[in-house]
């Protein structure tokens, strides 16, 4: 830039090209623009002036300037071509005061002009009102810091300290705020007004807590000041994982959060258990809140057509959430935290905050996944010569030497040379994966949006074309008026996603095939039924099953500051889900033996559509009182939901290529027609006060009402007490930097029953006779069941040491769950095998949770942070009243975990006989269920944990988290068939009883007509035989990324990660994967690479 | 100016304050805020009771209970098939290690899902007649003569559900009343009294219904049906003389009932010689037991008659021919139940499932009168039978060689028909000598099945466990 100079009676000087010195006059300039007053009103400096115009003329500004300068003392100041281009000014003739001529001259909504003491005009350009600010960043010993970010506020404009702690940045006008951040140090921000240099000492960043802000659900809450129990896992954890539900990226990451999935197969439910099982036979689900709006996460699925390839055809509707649109998720777990969702938080509640617009340049992201997956662990199973010599034997024991004609596997039906590895030919395959995904985020500090896009396409481990797609979008949008009175925050979601699997999991089949079971297919690709010897599992596939989810959830809040002290709010929310889905059965899954046609293919479908709103008026007041601050919410919460399912079947098709058309079928049967809707009615309170910002004081209550509760029952009271004392604050021990306890009292409820159990009625069913409706009666009713009742205590330390560089927490809880409502298990003489009522019954939690946190490295290129989790907990039913007369008594016991199994106590096999023998406890030399069953095997996870190391250097990171269970499951025999059956095996039933003397493991092999070996097998599988250590310690998730930099300033990036998931599994369990333990299909290993670029 | 606008914003706050206030005590106000719709799908139990259709319905489905699901069901799940692999009659070719295959190897354990799906549907059914029993007994709405027909048939129902659990469990409770507390801890009691039990509910049916088939079909029951079933229970209580009482009244009633001629048309829904039969639920359906025995191609792909019955029938048997059909694969024969031979919708139903015909009548009073020494009485009806397959009169004469002759006439009559060959050999106490030679898992206490081990966990009033469990 050139400046021009005019001096009175001189022609203007051009200065020189050395920018150093030009800058430096120009921040001269700066510096006095915005110190001298604006002073051009103030007419005593230049009121008395006057020039003449002697004619009437047309002149440039420069030209009127000249005119000024010649007949008064004043000169100018201003840049050179600041004028040029400018319109000629018309003067007219006469006499005329400076400042009206100035005034004619240059607009001054244009331009600034001063009057400096000695005379000087400076004129400025207002819109170019730019200050350079430069500075100096040390730390506290004076060392200068590099890689500072130096921020304007609210922008994305900024730049970063060199290497000597110097920047110099251009700030837009006086008001901006700087602030500068660096990891490790406390953030500061300073309002640039006047200052052209600002030299900063960072401090090092004592209490990062301060500024992890927590959300509670209905308010927030720093993690420093926060009363009650909070778990909070960052969207960064969650986004590089290569999973499907946002729920599985949690697993091992929280403290008291045990998830476990239920199916590798895609869709498949998730089960997550806060703190363990507090209710004996109602819901244990949590509460799911999308941008504080419950999402309701019943499946929608129907056994009837997704039981076969989904475990007990519960779908998750969580699987509609798309894991990168994630900003956090919040699991809150003690009464502090959850009493304020009263009935429905006895079982904890995950919030999940999906991601933000943040004001600033636009930004666009974009990435792209590929990856592949396959089954963890396959089962050692026997080959087929150890299998032939299994049956063989077994035929031998039993003393049958005639194979009969259905011993198909050993008589030379089937080829004996065969061999398949079944669990590869059926299961094995790998999954190929594609993701593809964008975001565009952006706005002012007044309006800001967000909106990402994803696809993803994924294939199955089944043979055969099957496919998962996922089509998500999310948007945010947020809005505040100029006095951030009024605030707006809109969040939409939507999803659609399209599962077509097989009709039926081959998992079972594939461990229990005979490894010589024929071909799946004949040679003209047929498939292959070997002169029906076999039901041919790859048929089951011919059972298509597709699936297609349409999932909406939105959130509106509004809020308007009323006072300083008053802010209303309303949240809103809508929300659908639809499920449509169908089997097919044709008739060419089917051994064609039966002569069956298309008449007979048959088509099960299903129709879920639940959809519901919520509407909360919230009022919150806000006070400083004394040394305190005292923070009152009050709001209430009306919620309604309707659920509708319909199922058809549809039988006998004119072509098996109509199966899909239900309008083809010559029969149609309507399976069930159901329609229900809950309704609750709530009022909230939440009072906190914060005395000396050390003391903390949380009191939170609702008063719940809701439909699936009689008339008379309906309501419900709920309310927690939360207690934070920071004491570090006043030990002032230097090694010690934080240090807090905390407690919490309160009680929570569970509703989690059916809707309208209170009933008496009949429910139509397809059942016609004689074209009469078929009608029976529902259930067994009770109209005076009450919510259940769970009472939460708490107890907890957080230590921060090192200028908080290693964290420690430490919590402690005991949760005692009453009133249980329970599915009373009646004899099925009285009609139905349960009744629903409460019992006096109570259970509890408790258990440890221990964290730590430790920064072992950090330094300007590599910094490496780990963690651990440890979660122990003791599950236990205390009290079951008249548990020895009820229909529980061979199912629990008092004093013992609820997830127990009642055993036959395995005592070995018999080294005379060969036969298994167990333990008679009443010695009256007969084993029976109900007094010899007396083995308590408890099935409770003991403890399970995470650990997490991350690594970066400069542009390199590395994440690799291991996730440990230790726990005891059932092992491979659960399920199985007598060992010298026609049924694969696991290797271990090879250490078998041979003959008198032999000490082994597995009893003699019997083909199943030897009654007392049959006999004592049945015994078997259910004896503490299928207990085994089902510990595992599994690499749980790995991410390798490399961000590369490229454009000015580092605007644009690019980031290539490779990512696997469950890529590693340490354990001792012979039985397959340690997880997935029911004979479906286990968790898949993954493994992805993609790219995200950043503009 | 300052004032000014601090006035209008405070006139700003107020309203909103009060649309806020309206917003939130709009909701609070209503107390009906949780009233909510009566569930889709389902009816009050009262209003069931106050309307002749549903209150037909709550009737009606009790035989669409039977025909899908309960004992007599046709499908894989019913007597016909479990029973007749357990015997003699069904030879199983189906998945191995299944409970089809323990039922064929007399494998069965107590904690047999099978065995306790049998149990619960069964107690479930009888829950439904007593609930409709007690619905009808509080309703004000309907005429005695309504009242009563529904009344006999909830009663012949309970009856007909109880008759076939105690020959499949021996001692069991009899709840007669929806009260979940005493069903509970219901009792179980002996044979004999079970059996008094079944004729009081059928006599008392008997009592109440009509003469008429109430819709014109033969679907649902009336006096006719009840008595065919009393003769059965008479003729497994060894009341001979009331047996034949019984089957007498429904022979004589030659306006009613007459045998078919005809083989080929004994199993049709018109035939008259058929007593009670069970309509297909969908317009156009046959019967599910079709469909479970034919076979199109060797070998069978889930059961098959055993060749013993085929090789024990005379080789001019026309129900050989008629009744039975044959799969070869040029070297081996398998061979089916051909009774129902409509495996698909025909468009307009051609067969119903039969529950009481009237052979079987003829064969209960020869048994009762050959048991009551009217030798020739009992070869006239025997001689019925045969004559009608073809067969030349009976060479038995005396009461034991007539006894075998008709348990051998039954098998060849009867068979694939609920169970009747196990009932028949597990009553005349043949059932290990028949047994015992075929079947490597047999031993004597296979007689009974188990009582169900949940529901002896559940409810200790029933124990002990039948021997041998």
């Amino acid at each position: 830039m050139e400046i021009k100079l005019i001096n009175a009676r001189s022609n203007p000087m051009e200065i020189g090209i050395n920018k150093r010195l030009l800058l430096m006059i120009m921040r001269t300039f700066i510096f006095l623009l915005c110190t001298t007053v604006f002073s051009f009103n103030t007419e005593t400096t230049l009121a008395q002036e006057k020039v003449t115009i002697e004619v009437d003329k047309e002149a440039t500004i420069d030209e009127v300037f000249e005119i000024i300068i010649d007949q008064t003392k004043y000169r100018f100041l201003y840049p050179k071509d600041l004028f040029k281009g400018a319109p000629k000014v018309h003067l007219k003739k006469g006499t005329i005061r400076v400042d009206k001529l100035l005034n004619q001259t240059i607009s001054l909504s244009r331009f600034n002009i001063v009057v400096s003491i000695d005379d000087v005009i400076i004129i400025k350009e207002k819109s170019k009102q730019q200050q350079q600010v430069s500075g100096k960043v040390v730390d506290e010993a004076g060392i200068p810091v590099p890689g500072v970010t130096v921020l304007i506020k609210g922008t994305n404009i900024g730049v970063a300290t060199s290497f000597d702690g110097s920047y110099s940045l251009t700030v837009l006008n006086p008001e901006n705020v700087l602030v500068f951040s660096a990891l490790g140090f406390a953030k500061q921000e300073v309002t640039v007004g006047d200052k052209t240099v600002i030299n900063i000492t960072l401090k090092e960043d004592v209490s990062e807590l301060d500024e992890v802000t927590i959300n509670a659900g209905y308010y927030k809450v720093t993690d420093r000041e926060k009363t009650g129990s909070i778990s909070k896992v960052n969207g960064s954890e969650i986004e590089n994982q290569a999973v499907n539900n946002p729920l599985e990226t949690l697993q091992g990451r929280m403290t008291g959060v045990n998830i476990t999935t239920t199916s590798g197969v895609p869709g498949s439910g998730i089960n997550v258990r806060i703190r363990g099982q507090n209710s004996i036979m109602a819901g244990n689900e949590p509460l799911y809140i999308i941008d504080g709006i419950p999402f309701d996460s019943q499946s929608l699925g129907s056994s009837i057509s997704s039981g076969g390839i989904i475990p007990r055809g519960s779908i998750s509707s969580l699987n509609a959430i798309n894991p990168a649109s994630i900003e956090s998720i919040e699991v809150l777990k003690d009464a502090d935290a959850t009493a304020i969702y009263g009935s429905r938080g006895a079982n904890g509640v995950i919030l999940i905050t999906t991601k933000k617009g943040k004001a600033g340049k636009t930004k666009f992201s974009f990435s792209n996944n590929t990856g592949v997956a396959h089954i963890t662990k396959k089962m050692d199973v026997l080959n087929t010569e150890q299998y032939l010599e299994m049956r063989r034997e077994a035929f031998a024991n039993d003393g049958i030497t005639d194979y009969p004609f259905y011993a198909y596997d050993v008589n030379g039906t089937w080829d004996m040379n065969r061999y398949t590895d079944w669990q590869e030919t059926l299961i094995g395959y790998t999954a190929n994966s594609h993701k593809v995904q964008g975001s565009i985020s952006g706005g002012s500090e007044g309006t800001r949006f967000f909106i990402n896009g994803m696809y993803q396409n994924e294939t199955s481990v089944f043979p055969g074309k099957f496919n998962y797609d996922r089509i998500t979008v999310n948007t945010n949008l947020q809005h505040s008026d100029k006095q951030e009175k009024f605030k707006l925050d809109f969040n939409a979601g939507y999803t659609i996603e399209d599962n077509f699997l097989p009709g039926g999991d081959l998992s079972y089949y594939a461990i229990y095939l005979p490894p010589n079971a024929p071909e799946l297919y004949d040679e003209s690709g047929n498939v292959n039924w070997e002169d029906g010897t076999w039901n041919n599992p790859i048929a089951q596939f011919d059972n298509k099953y597709k699936n297609i989810s349409n999932t909406l959830f939105t959130s509106l809040s509004l809020s308007y500051k009323l006072a300083n002290q008053l802010d209303i709010r309303l949240n809103a929310g809508y929300g659908a889900n639809m499920i449509n889905d169908y089997v097919t059965s044709p008739h060419t899954a089917y051994n064609p033996a039966w002569g069956l046609t298309s008449a007979n293919s048959m088509v099960t479908t299903n129709q879920g559509n639940k959809k519901y709103w919520t509407l909360e008026p919230q009022l919150n007041w806000e006070k400083s009182l004394g040394m305190g601050k005292l923070n009152i919410l009050l709001g209430g919460t009306f919620q309604s939901q309707e659920f509708n399912q319909f199922g058809v079947y549809g039988i006998g098709f004119p072509t098996n290529s109509f199966i899909d058309n239900l309008s083809a079928a010559s029969t149609i049967i309507i399976n069930n027609e159901v329609a229900t809707q809950y309704k609750t009615q709530s009022w909230f309170t939440r009072i906190n006060y914060a005395f000396k910002n050390k003391f903390f004081l949380n009191i939170t209550g609702r008063r719940d009402g809701s439909t699936r509760f009689g008339p008379s029952n309906r309501y419900g009271n709920f309310g927690a007490l939360g207690a934070a004392y920071i004491f570090s604050d006043d030990l002032k021990i230097d090694w010690l930097n934080f240090g807090k306890i905390r407690m919490s009292y309160g009680i929570t409820g569970n509703d989690q029953i059916g809707d309208y159990q209170y009933l008496q009625t009949y429910t139509i069913n397809s059942q016609l006779y004689n074209e009469n409706i078929g009608l029976q009666p529902s259930r067994l009713f009770n109209p005076e069941f009450q919510w259940e009742e769970n009472r939460k205590k708490e107890a907890a330390i957080e230590l921060g040491f090192m200028k908080n560089r290693l964290t420690f927490s430490f919590a402690y809880y005991n949760n005692r769950s009453s009133n249980q409502l329970i599915n009373y298990s009646l004899p099925t003489t009285t009609g139905f095998s349960s009744i629903l009522s409460n019992l006096d019954a109570e259970v509890e939690n408790k258990g440890y949770e221990f964290e730590i946190k430790i920064i072992p490295l950090k330094s300007k290129d590599f910094e490496w942070t780990s963690s651990l989790n440890i979660s122990q907990s003791r599950n236990k039913l205390l009290a079951f009243p008249n548990l020895e007369n009820s229909t529980y008594r061979n199912i629990y016991v008092i004093g013992k975990p609820l997830s127990i199994a009642n055993l036959y106590n395995l005592k070995g096999v018999n080294p005379q006989t060969g036969i298994f023998e167990f333990e008679d406890y009443n010695n009256d030399g007969q084993l029976t269920a109900s007094d010899d069953r007396k083995f308590v095997a408890d099935l409770t996870p003991k403890y399970f944990g995470g650990l997490s190391n991350f690594f970066s250097y400069k542009n390199w990171e590395l994440d690799v988290f291991f996730q440990f269970v230790k726990k005891k499951g059932y092992n491979q025999y659960r399920v199985s068939e007598p060992v010298g059956t026609m049924a694969n095996q696991s290797v271990d039933v090879l250490d078998r009883w041979q003959q008198p003397g032999d000490v082994a493991d597995m009893q003699r092999y019997t083909t199943g007509s030897d009654p007392e070996a049959f006999d004592a097998y049945y015994r078997f599988v259910q004896s503490s035989g299928i207990i085994s250590d089902a510990s595992f310690i599994r690499l749980k998730s790995l991410t390798l990324a490399y961000t590369l930099y490229l454009g000015k300033e580092n605007e644009t990036s690019c980031r290539l990660l490779l990512t696997g998931q469950n890529l590693l599994t340490l354990t001792k369990f012979q039985g397959g994967d340690p997880e997935q333990m029911d004979g479906y299909l286990p968790p898949l290993t993954r493994l992805s690479f993609g790219f995200q670029l950043n503009l | 100016m300052k004032k000014i606008i601090y006035k209008r914003t405070n006139i700003q706050n107020r309203t909103i304050v009060l649309w806020y206030v309206l917003i939130f005590f709009s909701f609070s106000n209503c107390n009906d805020f949780l009233e909510i719709d009566d569930p889709i799908g389902q009816i009050p139990h009262e209003e069931v009771f106050m309307n002749e259709t549903t209150a037909t319905a709550s009737i009606t489905s009790l035989y669409g209970k039977l025909r899908d699901e309960v004992l007599i069901n046709g499908n894989s799940s019913g007597m016909g098939v479990l029973m007749g692999l357990y015997a003699d009659e069904l030879d199983y070719y189906g998945a191995q290690g299944d409970f089809y295959e323990n039922l064929f190897f007399h494998n069965v354990i107590a904690s047999d899902p099978t065995v306790e799906s049998i149990w619960a549907k069964a107690y479930n059914l009888v829950y439904m007649s007593n609930a409709a029993l007690e619905g009808l007994e509080n309703s004000d709405q309907f005429s005695m003569d309504f009242k009563n027909k529904l009344r006999g048939e909830a009663l012949f129902v309970r009856g007909l559900v109880h008759f076939y659990m105690v020959n499949l469990f021996g001692d069991i409770p009899y709840p007669k009343t929806t009260d979940f507390i005493m069903n509970s801890q219901i009792h179980k009691i002996p044979v004999n009294l079970v059996y008094e039990n079944i004729l009081e509910d059928l006599n008392e049916a008997k009592s109440l219904l009509g003469d008429e088939y109430i819709s014109g079909e033969r679907i649902r029951a009336n006096r006719w049906v009840v008595s065919a079933l009393l003769a059965r229970v008479y003729l497994y209580m060894g009341r001979w003389q009331d047996a034949e009482q019984e089957s007498s009244n429904i022979i004589d009633n030659t306006t009613l009932f007459s045998l078919e001629i005809d083989l080929n048309e004994v199993f049709l829904k018109e035939s008259r010689s058929t007593i009670f039969q069970l309509k297909p639920g969908n317009s156009g359906s046959n019967t599910e037991e079709a469909a479970i025995y034919i076979f199109d191609s060797p070998p069978p792909p889930f059961v098959a008659l055993s060749p013993n019955l085929i090789e024990a029938m005379e080789s001019n048997d026309l129900r050989k021919t008629e009744w039975i059909g044959e799969v070869s694969d040029g070297t081996q024969s398998w061979y089916y139940a051909n009774k129902y031979i409509q495996q698909f919708n025909t468009g307009t139903s051609m067969e119903y499932s039969i529950v009481f015909r009237l052979a079987e009548q003829y064969l209960i009073r020869s048994e009762a009168r050959a048991n009551q020494n009217n030798i020739v009485g009992a070869q006239q009806d025997l001689n019925v039978i045969r004559n009608r397959a073809g067969l030349d009169n009976t060479l038995a004469i005396t009461q034991e060689e007539l006894q075998q002759a008709i348990v051998k006439e039954r098998r060849f009559e009867l068979f694939t028909e609920q169970g009747h060959r196990w009932f028949d050999i597990r009553r005349f106490g043949i059932a290990s000598q028949i047994l015992e030679p075929i079947k490597p898992g047999w031993s004597v206490t296979d007689i009974l099945f188990p009582i169900p081990e949940s529901e002896l966990l559940i409810n200790p009033n029933l124990a002990p466990q039948n021997s041998g469990y």
